[in-house]
């Protein structure tokens, strides 16, 4: 019959084993600004290659001294893998921050990493036009490979977790409520999502590169937008390029970053009815265009339209970014006045569609409270109706309902309880929520615009870490996250 | 292989749990979406929620795509229709689980198959079939003959002072050169033996050979060989009807059926068999119908648990040959392990047919056997296979698969470690659950 070890509550031997593989892989990629540094004749070379090689060799060691009695992966497992994954991807990613030319402290370098991973893009770095090209790839990466998923970049290209384990790592890392399988096997749906990002990302960089932005910068910005990161290679953000023509290029691209990427898979593949006939799709641009028309009237009544871009590219380009979760800003967004800054407290909240790059509590989620709240209303007036939440023509299980809104009241607390936290290590009361506000809906938008100061660099170290958690709390949907602090988790 | 399967029912999950551990492409449709969400959740497959008889949920599927259309819903009228749509979207091939014997005649053949069903799995068929195989062959555990007989793979339960009970493989094999031990299952748990592994009482073990030493093994495993002719059967259901329809002039049937109006419908169904209105948990019920003359008594009710517990009060009553229908594939090793003759499980009799077609979809004339945890599988060596190109020690086959015998120029032989195989042979492969696929491999 079927194995009968489950002696232990976790399989450790094999989540130590898949770590040590998924390390393997990050020290691959941490090669890349290695040789980037070298080129460009920068010393930051050395601290990237000594940090692949540890990265490398402890994943190589994990990988041959755990010798797992069976693979066999269940519900925990898969939480706390995928939960642990991307702590631990952080702590070695953020080695080469404490090494480089321009060092900084633990906690610094690891809510550095963690913003890269979890696509925040809000750094603590001061002097970011002054950082290596080394660094300023390396920060990309991290967006773009935490943009789609460490997990799912592993199913991609590890047969060895095609099995229930690697569903239930995918299940605990995709965004979403329910999480579509665009292809029976889980390897082959993780293959198809990748290719469609690889080759959103292959298309981005070319359009950029054709502007003003040379070969490095494109590709820096490419995976920054893609990701809904939202890291530069400049302080003042895309600002300092001055072309509409790059705004645009990123206008479209954080766009689509901000779509299921099931349905770009589709509509690649020809099927485009799904994008009509999507209910998410169509309030997600409904959105951006109601955002853009307030936009545009409170630029006007500031009296902050000097030149056309002032209401068409700029408006659209900060709506697009803030609802992504990118956290690009233009360059007077600081002018446009506070009920600007309220609009995008909203748009923060929304995010953009589940299975996206982006953050946010997901337009998804937003769809099934107001349906459920205008059922709720409508009772009511007629209490024996009987209503149910439609999306996408099909009605949605009550469960689901609960759980949706069970975790957008999760999500507002852990908002609230960020925010008191802050407030308790000394930051003043609208930057702490704000910041807080900002880092679980992995938005990354400077705590700057409310007066703050620079960036994230002022708050005390505690806050960092306090910000990092709600990273990834807000990157793995909270549940994830969440679900390790139990009791029951940990016993039987 | 692109496999879509309709219906989420007791068979349906099952083949989609074991297909996709044998790394099959899955698209599991069913109309009910909480039975799909916990498969989805925990399996490698894809699961949509849709009727199986409608074109667009069947296009949503894949079915166009698909190498493989399987329909095993409970309804035979809507297994048929779904085939029908399904060969009309561009399934390569159709089963449909069915539930009379009209399907299956040979005479309406040209009928079903214009109606698009290439295949039909008939479970309760099937399991009279391995019923009567059992009766006859009444000292063996399973019985799975390839060609007319000449290769046998038979499952004994070695007993207590049986004369190779505690001897060691390798000098088994020294002095009995027409044996192949291919498998033993001990504790519930199926393993490919070694030379250095011994056969212990309480062992089911999987002996393959040829038709000529069938009797010197049931000696050496201490068996006799018992005629049966007069069978109990508790629960007058499908299968029972199945059974009685195809052995009667072999066997005398006798019925307890507890259900009144069950019993008035099985004159007509069966004609020649005596049919008793009483609850066969009872022993005086069964002690009324002669249970002490009975050569054989066969469970054959919905309920496992009832079935399993049955037997063994038939046991203890006298009868030397019991057969229970035990639907839960977790109670089956159980119930071997209780001293049952012979399991009965639809799913996995469905299953072999499936698996068959998934080995060799062209040829008809492959055999399959699912076990709880294992395969036995016959199969043809295409030429330029990789199986073809050492001798069988040479191979470096995984652990979890053994060569037993093959059948070359009309005869049957045992495979040894210098055997080559070549092209044209078939080959009977026995392996554990999970290891089909390199099975497949190894053979194409």
């Amino acid at each position: 019959m079927k194995r009968h070890h489950r002696t232990l509550l976790f399989n450790v031997p094999m989540l130590l084993k898949v770590i040590g593989i998924l390390l393997i892989i990050e020290s691959v990629f941490m090669l890349f600004p290695a040789i980037v540094s070298a080129i460009y004749g920068e010393s930051d070379w050395i601290p990237f290659l000594l940090t692949a090689a540890a990265t490398g060799a402890v994943g190589a060691a994990l990988t041959i001294w755990m010798r797992p009695t069976h693979s066999h992966m269940g519900k925990r497992d898969g939480f706390l893998l995928t939960a642990s994954v991307w702590v631990v991807f952080s702590i070695f990613g953020m080695i080469p921050f404490m090494c480089s030319t321009n060092p900084v402290g633990v906690s610094d370098a690891f809510f550095e990493a963690m913003s890269g991973f979890t696509t925040t893009g809000s750094s603590v770095l001061t002097d970011i036009d002054n950082m290596s090209h080394g660094i300023h790839l390396w920060r990309a990466m991290m967006q773009w490979i935490g943009g789609m998923g460490i997990i799912l970049f592993t199913l991609a290209v590890i047969p060895m977790l095609n099995h229930s384990g690697g569903i239930q790592m995918f299940n605990a890392e995709v965004t979403g409520i329910t999480h579509d399988k665009i292809r029976p096997r889980i390897s082959q749906t993780a293959k198809s999502l990748w290719m469609t990002y690889l080759g959103l990302t292959v298309i981005l960089i070319v359009l950029l590169w054709l502007g003003p932005m040379n070969l490095f910068e494109s590709i820096c910005h490419a995976f920054g937008a893609i990701s809904t990161g939202g890291y530069s290679t400049h302080a003042e953000s895309i600002a300092a390029f001055k072309s509409e023509y790059i705004e645009i290029v990123l206008i479209i691209f954080m766009f689509l970053g901000g779509v299921n990427f099931a349905l770009i898979f589709k509509c690649v593949r020809g099927n485009f009815r799904d994008l009509h006939t999507n209910d998410v799709f169509r309030t997600y641009v409904g959105i951006i265009a109601l955002m853009f028309v307030l936009f545009v009237i409170s630029i006007l009544y500031v009296g902050e339209a000097h030149t056309w871009a002032d209401i068409t590219v700029e408006p659209l380009f900060q709506i697009v970014s803030t609802i992504t979760s990118t956290g690009f800003t233009v360059a007077n967004f600081e002018n446009w006045g506070t009920f600007v800054l309220s609009l995008t407290f909203v748009m923060m909240f929304f995010g953009a569609c589940a299975g996206s790059t982006s953050g946010g509590a997901k337009i998804d989620r937003i769809l099934y409270l107001f349906k459920n709240a205008h059922n709720e209303l409508y009772r009511c007036i007629f209490p024996n109706a009987v209503l149910s939440v439609k999306v996408n023509n099909k009605v949605v299980n009550p469960d689901l309902v609960n759980k949706v809104i069970a975790f957008l009241c999760i999500y507002m607390l852990l908002v609230v309880g960020g925010g008191m936290a802050l407030t308790a290590c000394g930051v003043p009361l609208i930057d702490a929520f704000f910041s807080s506000f900002s880092c679980i809906s992995n938005t990354g938008l400077g705590a700057g615009i409310t007066g703050f100061g620079g960036s994230y660099d002022l708050l005390p170290d505690i806050a960092k870490w306090i910000l990092s958690l709600l990273m990834l709390t807000g990157r793995l949907e909270i549940f994830t996250v969440l679900v390790l602090f139990m009791p029951s988790f940990w016993n039987r | 292989m692109r496999i879509v399967i309709a219906g989420a029912g007791e068979v349906g999950s099952h083949l989609a749990k074991l297909l996709s551990t044998e790394e099959q492409d899955i698209t599991l449709v069913d109309e009910d979406a909480a039975k799909l969400s916990v498969l989805d959740a925990n399996y490698n497959l894809m699961t949509v929620v849709g009727n199986p008889t409608s074109f667009s949920a069947l296009r949503e599927s894949g079915v166009p795509q698909a190498d493989l259309f399987i329909a095993v819903t409970p309804y035979e009228s809507t297994n048929i229709v779904s085939c029908s749509i399904a060969k009309t979207l561009g399934a390569q091939t159709t089963v449909a689980r069915i539930d009379s014997y009209d399907y299956m005649n040979p005479d309406n053949l040209k009928y079903v198959n214009h109606m698009g069903v290439d295949r039909v799995i008939y479970p309760e068929y099937l399991a009279a079939q391995e019923i009567i195989t059992s009766l006859n062959r009444s000292w063996a555990r399973h019985w799975f003959e390839l060609h007319g007989g000449q290769i046998i793979l038979a499952g004994v339960k070695l007993r207590e002072g049986a004369p190779i009970a505690g001897m060691q493989l390798k000098d088994f094999a020294f002095t009995n050169r027409h044996f192949h031990v291919s498998a033993i299952k001990r504790d519930h748990e199926t393993i490919i033996p070694r030379g250095d592994d011994r056969m212990q009482p309480g062992d089911i073990l999987y002996f393959t050979t040829t038709r000529d030493h069938v009797s010197d093994l049931i000696e050496l495993t201490g068996k006799t060989e018992r005629r049966m002719r007069r069978v109990l059967i508790m629960g007058g259901s499908k299968i029972a009807i199945r059974l009685v329809n195809m052995a009667s002039d072999r066997f005398r049937f006798k019925i307890i059926e507890d259900n009144l109006d069950i019993c008035h419908l099985l004159p007509q169904k069966c004609p020649d068999c005596e049919i008793i209105h009483g609850d066969a948990r009872d022993t005086d019920v069964l002690a009324d119908a002669g249970i002490a003359d009975m050569d054989a008594f066969i469970a054959l009710t919905p309920n496992s648990e009832a079935n399993i517990l049955t037997c063994l009060t038939a046991k203890e009553m006298g009868v030397k040959k019991t057969v229970a229908e035990v639907e839960n594939i977790q109670f089956i090793s159980q119930a071997e392990g209780l001293n049952i003759g012979t399991v009965i499980n639809k799913k996995l009799l469905a299953t072999s047919t499936i698996f068959q077609l998934l080995l060799d979809t062209d040829s008809s004339t492959s055999k399959c056997l699912a076990l709880a945890d294992a395969e036995v599988a016959e199969l043809e060596v295409r030429p330029g296979s990789k199986i073809t190109q050492a001798p069988v020690k040479d191979l470096k086959l995984s652990r979890d698969m053994t060569l037993a015998g093959l059948i070359r120029e009309e005869a049957g032989m045992l495979i040894t470690g210098n055997t080559t195989i070549r092209p044209g042979d078939r080959v009977l492969v026995f392996c554990l659950a999970g290891a089909l696929h390199k099975v497949e491999k190894l053979f194409s």
